[in-house]
C-alpha cells in the first residue's frame, strides 16, 4: 500500500495547509483531491499535488487606502463566512430516515500528534460532536458506532436512534489507547450486519474516520466491497493522513461512480467539517425513488403519572412519573424517539418531523446589495446592528462605483460591498451575521415572516419551492 | 446592543462574576384579543405590568439587557430598541413624524431612572403607531409570532456575538479544538438570553413550520422559550417551551394578577433557575395534524420521502403533497381469509374509501399497475 509514499504526501500536504488556512478558504475539499492524485498512476492526468501550487497568504492580502490591514482581514473573514453558505438551495428529495454507522479508527495510527490533542482525542470530540449533529438533523434516524482496532471491529453502541445512548457509550471509550492495526474489511461486515435488517425506505450508510494507511485484512476486500453495492450501502471515509487507493476504491463504488464521499482533512477545522457535513441528509438519486414507503408512526402526547404514583417505563425498566404512552398498545416509554418495546409502532414527536422539514424546504440564498441599492436600509432588519454608511462618493457617481466593485470582487466572491444582504422575497436588508444565522440554524427568513401584508405570503413561496421539488421528483 | 446602559461594561472587572441577561418580549398585541380581554385586564395595564417587569429585570444587574417585539396581526415590529431603518414605507408614513414629535417630551423625568423611562417612552410610542397605523383590514384572528420569535433569535444571536471573546477568530485551530472538547462539559455562556412570549391568541397551523424551525434555533442555542398566555390556547408555544426547557404558564383563569405572574414565574434566569422549583406542565399535546383533513390524529402514516402525516392511507398509496408512489409495508394488511359466499357491500366501500381508523382498512397492499 506504498506507505512511506502517502505518508509523505499527507504530512507535506498539511504543512502546507497551515500556512494558509486562515485565509483561503476557498473549497477546500477539491484541494484535498488534487492533492491525493499520486503522480505515478498512469490513468491520470494534471497530477499537480497540493504542495506544488503553493499559495501564500501574504498574496491575498491588500493594503487598504489607509495604509493598514484591518479592513482586508476583516473582508476576508466575511468571505469565508459566506463561502459556506453559498451552496445549492434547490429542493432536492433527501433521503430524510437514515440509518448510518460511524466507524473510528482506534487503531494505532490514531495516537499521531499531527491534529492536536491527539488524533484519537480529537476523532472522538468530533464524533461525540457528530453524533449530536446527527440527531439535530435527522431526528427520525437510526445510528450505530463501530470503532476498529486490533486487527477486528468493535461494536461500540448498537443501532439506536437516541443520542444519549451514543454519547454515553462515546465518554466510555475516550479515554481508551488507540492500539493494534485497524482492518476495513472487519469493520465494513459489521456495518454490513447492523444495517442488514434496516428497512429499505431509509438509507443506509457508513462514515469511516480512517487515520491509517493500511488494513490487516482476513480476505479479499473487493468481495466484502461487491456486496455493499448488493445491500445499497453507500460509504464515505474522511481520512487523517493521506489519500489511500482502496479507501477512494471503496467510496466511488458504493455511490455509483462518485469519489466526492472520500476526503482527506487538511486540517482540524477541516477535520470537523468535513465529518459535520455527513449530517445533512444525502440527496436521493434518482433510481432509488422507488423504495418510498408509508411508515405508520404514533405521536404520542407526554403525561405525567397521577398524583403520586411512579410508573415504570416499558424500555429500561425504570421508575418515572413523565413518560409517553404508547397510541397503539399504552406501553409507557420515557423517552423519544423509540420504538415501542410492546408492539414496535414508531413512536415519536411530530416536532422531530417538522426538524427535518428545513431540509425538504430550504431557505433560499440572500443576495449581495450594492451601494447604488444601500439607500434603503440604516440597520440590519433583524438585528437591528447599523450597517456601514453609504459613502458620499458613491452615491451619484455611478462610474466610480463600478470602478470600486471591479477592485474587491475578484478577491472576496460573494462579498457584499455595502455589507448587507437581501431576501430577495421580501427585500429586506441583513447583515452578515443575521445571513448565517438565517440560513445555518433558523431556516426562516426574518423580513418574510415578520410580514404578511406584502405580496404572496410566505405560504405562497412555500408552496412554490414545494412545486419545484414535485418537479424534480417526477 | 451594548449601548442599552449608558454604562460600559468592560472597565468593571471586579462585577463581572454576573453574566449580562437579555430577555426579549414579544407581545401579541392581536386587537380582537385584546378586545375580549378589555373589560379584565385592558392593553394599557398590561403595558404598565410589563413595563414593572422590565424594570425589575433590568434592576436586577447592570449589565441586563432588555428586547421587546410585538407580534401583531400582520407584522412583527420592534418596540424597543426601535429600528433605525426608514421603513421603506410600508407601514404608516406618518408615524415617523409623530414618534419624533413625542420623543423628547417624554424622554427626559426627573423622577425616572433614565433608561426606564427611555425603554417606557420607546415602547409606548412604538406601540401607539403600531395600534394607529391598523386598519380593519389587518384584523385576523391569529398574529405572526413565528416572525416575532425569527427577529428575537436573530438578535439574540448578534447580541451574543457581540460578548464572545473575540479570540476564536484569531487562531482557528486552537480555539477550535478546545472548545470541541469541552463543548460536551457545557463551556459557560457570555450572555443568558430568554425570551418571553405574552400570547392572547391561538396558534395558526399554516406557521407550524416557520414556529418550529425558530424553535428549534431556540434550543439549539439554548435559549429558553417561556409562554405566559391570557386568552386562547397556544399549542406550538406549548412544545416549544417544552422543546426549549422553558415555562409556561396559563393566567387565563385570572388575567389580572398578571404582574404577580410575570414576577414570579418568569424573573428567574436561566442561572437562578436551576436552584428555583420551576412551574411545570402536567402534560404537552403532541398529537399531530394530518395534511389530508387537518384532524389531530395520535397515529399516523408518514410519507418516508417528504413526511407528510396522513390519518389514514392515502388513495392508491400516493402521497398527497409529493406524489411519490408509496409501498405500503405490511400496515393494515390483514390475514388472508378464505372470501365467503355472502357478499357485503357496505362493509367494503366503507373500508375502500380510506376513512379515518387506520387498522379498519381492509384494502390491504394496492398492487402496482
Amino acid at each position: 500500500m506504498a506507505d512511506s509514499d502517502g505518508e509523505f504526501q499527507g504530512d507535506d500536504a498539511s504543512d502546507d495547509e497551515f500556512g494558509h488556512q486562515g485565509t483561503s478558504g476557498t473549497q477546500p475539499g477539491a484541494r484535498g483531491q488534487s492533492g491525493q492524485n499520486k503522480p505515478r498512476k498512469g490513468g491520470r492526468k494534471s497530477a499537480r499535488a497540493a504542495w506544488e501550487d503553493i499559495q501564500r497568504s501574504w498574496d491575498a492580502v491588500v493594503e487598504g487606502a489607509d495604509g493598514t490591514l484591518a479592513g482586508t482581514i476583516e473582508g476576508l473573514a466575511e468571505a469565508e463566512k459566506r463561502a459556506r453558505l453559498l451552496k445549492d438551495t434547490t429542493p432536492l428529495q433527501r433521503g430524510i430516515i437514515r440509518h448510518l454507522v460511524l466507524v473510528l479508527d482506534m487503531s494505532f495510527a490514531m495516537q499521531e500528534k499531527d491534529m492536536l490533542p491527539s488524533r484519537h482525542e480529537l476523532s472522538m470530540a468530533y464524533a461525540s460532536e457528530f453524533v449530536r449533529e446527527y440527531f439535530e438533523q435527522n431526528p427520525i434516524s437510526q445510528l450505530a458506532i463501530i470503532a476498529m482496532r486490533d486487527g477486528i471491529a468493535v461494536r461500540i453502541s448498537d443501532m439506536s436512534g437516541n443520542p444519549a445512548d451514543h454519547l454515553e457509550k462515546l465518554q466510555t471509550w475516550v479515554k481508551q489507547e488507540s492500539q493494534g492495526n485497524p482492518s476495513l474489511q472487519n469493520a465494513l461486515e459489521m456495518c454490513r450486519g447492523a444495517l442488514f435488517h434496516t428497512p429499505s425506505h431509509g438509507t443506509r450508510e457508513v462514515l469511516i474516520v480512517y487515520g491509517a494507511l493500511m488494513s490487516s485484512d482476513p480476505g479479499d476486500i473487493h468481495e466484502t466491497i461487491n456486496s455493499l453495492i448488493k445491500d445499497r450501502i453507500h460509504v464515505s471515509i474522511v481520512g487523517l493522513a493521506a489519500q489511500v487507493a482502496i479507501c477512494e476504491e471503496l467510496c466511488s463504488k458504493t455511490n455509483s461512480g462518485d469519489k466526492s464521499g472520500y476526503n482527506i482533512a487538511l486540517h482540524e477545522q477541516h477535520f470537523r467539517e468535513l465529518m459535520l457535513a455527513i449530517t445533512t441528509p444525502p440527496a436521493t438519486r434518482a433510481q432509488e425513488q422507488s423504495n418510498a414507503s408509508l411508515l405508520m408512526m404514533g405521536f404520542p402526547s407526554r403525561t405525567l403519572a397521577a398524583g403520586d404514583s411512579i410508573h415504570y417505563c416499558a424500555c429500561h425498566n425504570r421508575p418515572t412519573r413523565e413518560g409517553y404512552a404508547c397510541t397503539r398498545c399504552g406501553s409507557r416509554v420515557c423517552r423519544l424517539p423509540a420504538e415501542c418495546p410492546g408492539c414496535g409502532l414508531t413512536l415519536i414527536l411530530s416536532t422531530h418531523l417538522a426538524r427535518s422539514y428545513h431540509h425538504l424546504f430550504p431557505l433560499r440564498n440572500w443576495v449581495e446589495v450594492p451601494w447604488s441599492e444601500a439607500r434603503r436600509s440604516r440597520a440590519c432588519y433583524s438585528c437591528l446592528a447599523p450597517f456601514p454608511e453609504v459613502p458620499s462618493s458613491r452615491a451619484g457617481a455611478k462610474g466610480k462605483g463600478k470602478e470600486d466593485r471591479a477592485a474587491p470582487a475578484p478577491v472576496v466572491k460573494g462579498l457584499s460591498e455595502s455589507g448587507r444582504y437581501a431576501c430577495e422575497v421580501c427585500n429586506n436588508h441583513f447583515c452578515i451575521d443575521c445571513d448565517l444565522f438565517a440560513h445555518e440554524v433558523l431556516h426562516n427568513c426574518p423580513g418574510c415572516q415578520s410580514d404578511t401584508r406584502g405580496v404572496g405570503n410566505e405560504n405562497g413561496d412555500r408552496d412554490a419551492t414545494n412545486g419545484n421539488a414535485m418537479e424534480i421528483d417526477s | 446592543m451594548n449601548r442599552i446602559d449608558a454604562s460600559d461594561h468592560y472597565d468593571e472587572s471586579s462585577f463581572a462574576a454576573q453574566t449580562p441577561s437579555l430577555l426579549t418580549i414579544v407581545i401579541d398585541t392581536n386587537p380582537r384579543a385584546w378586545a375580549a380581554l378589555h373589560h379584565v385586564l385592558p392593553i394599557s395595564k398590561a403595558i404598565a405590568n410589563i413595563l414593572v417587569f422590565v424594570n425589575a429585570h433590568l434592576a436586577f444587574g447592570n449589565d441586563n439587557q432588555v428586547a421587546v417585539l410585538a407580534a401583531h396581526t400582520n407584522r412583527a415590529v420592534w418596540l424597543y430598541p426601535k429600528s433605525p431603518n426608514p421603513d421603506g414605507g410600508s407601514y404608516g408614513r406618518g408615524q415617523d413624524v409623530h414618534m419624533s414629535g413625542v420623543e423628547p417630551e417624554l424622554g427626559t423625568s426627573a423622577n425616572k431612572y433614565p433608561q426606564f423611562a427611555q425603554i417606557e417612552t420607546s415602547i409606548l410610542t412604538s406601540l401607539r403607531a403600531l395600534i394607529d397605523s391598523t386598519t380593519a383590514a389587518d384584523l385576523n384572528p391569529t398574529t405572526l409570532i413565528s416572525g416575532a420569535l425569527t427577529i428575537a433569535l436573530s438578535h439574540i444571536h448578534k447580541t451574543s456575538l457581540a460578548f464572545e471573546p473575540p479570540k476564536t477568530s484569531t487562531d482557528p485551530a486552537n480555539p477550535t479544538t478546545a472548545a470541541a472538547l469541552t463543548s460536551s462539559s457545557t463551556a459557560t455562556p457570555n450572555l443568558h438570553a430568554r425570551i418571553l412570549v405574552l400570547s392572547v391568541s391561538d396558534s395558526e397551523p399554516a406557521q407550524y413550520i416557520p414556529t418550529m424551525n425558530a424553535v428549534f434555533a431556540a434550543s439549539h442555542a439554548r435559549i429558553p422559550l417561556d409562554t405566559i398566555t391570557l386568552h386562547g390556547t397556544p399549542t406550538f408555544l406549548q412544545q416549544a417551551a417544552f422543546i426549549t426547557g422553558g415555562t409556561y404558564l396559563s393566567a387565563a383563569a385570572n388575567p389580572r394578577g398578571l404582574l404577580s405572574y410575570l414576577m414570579f414565574g418568569f424573573l428567574a434566569d436561566a442561572d437562578a433557575r436551576r436552584s428555583l422549583v420551576a412551574p411545570t406542565q402536567d402534560s404537552v399535546d403532541f398529537r399531530a395534524a394530518c395534511f389530508c383533513h387537518r384532524d389531530v390524529v395520535d397515529t399516523g402514516f408518514v410519507c418516508s420521502v417528504c413526511l407528510s402525516i396522513f390519518c389514514g392511507v392515502p388513495d392508491g398509496a400516493e402521497c398527497l403533497t409529493c406524489g411519490t408512489r408509496l409501498a405500503l409495508g405490511a400496515y393494515g394488511a390483514k390475514p388472508a381469509v378464505v372470501p365467503r359466499k355472502r357478499k357485503k357491500k357496505k362493509i367494503a366501500r366503507v373500508n375502500g374509501s380510506g376513512g379515518g381508523e387506520d387498522t379498519g382498512s381492509a384494502t390491504g397492499t394496492p398492487v402496482p399497475p
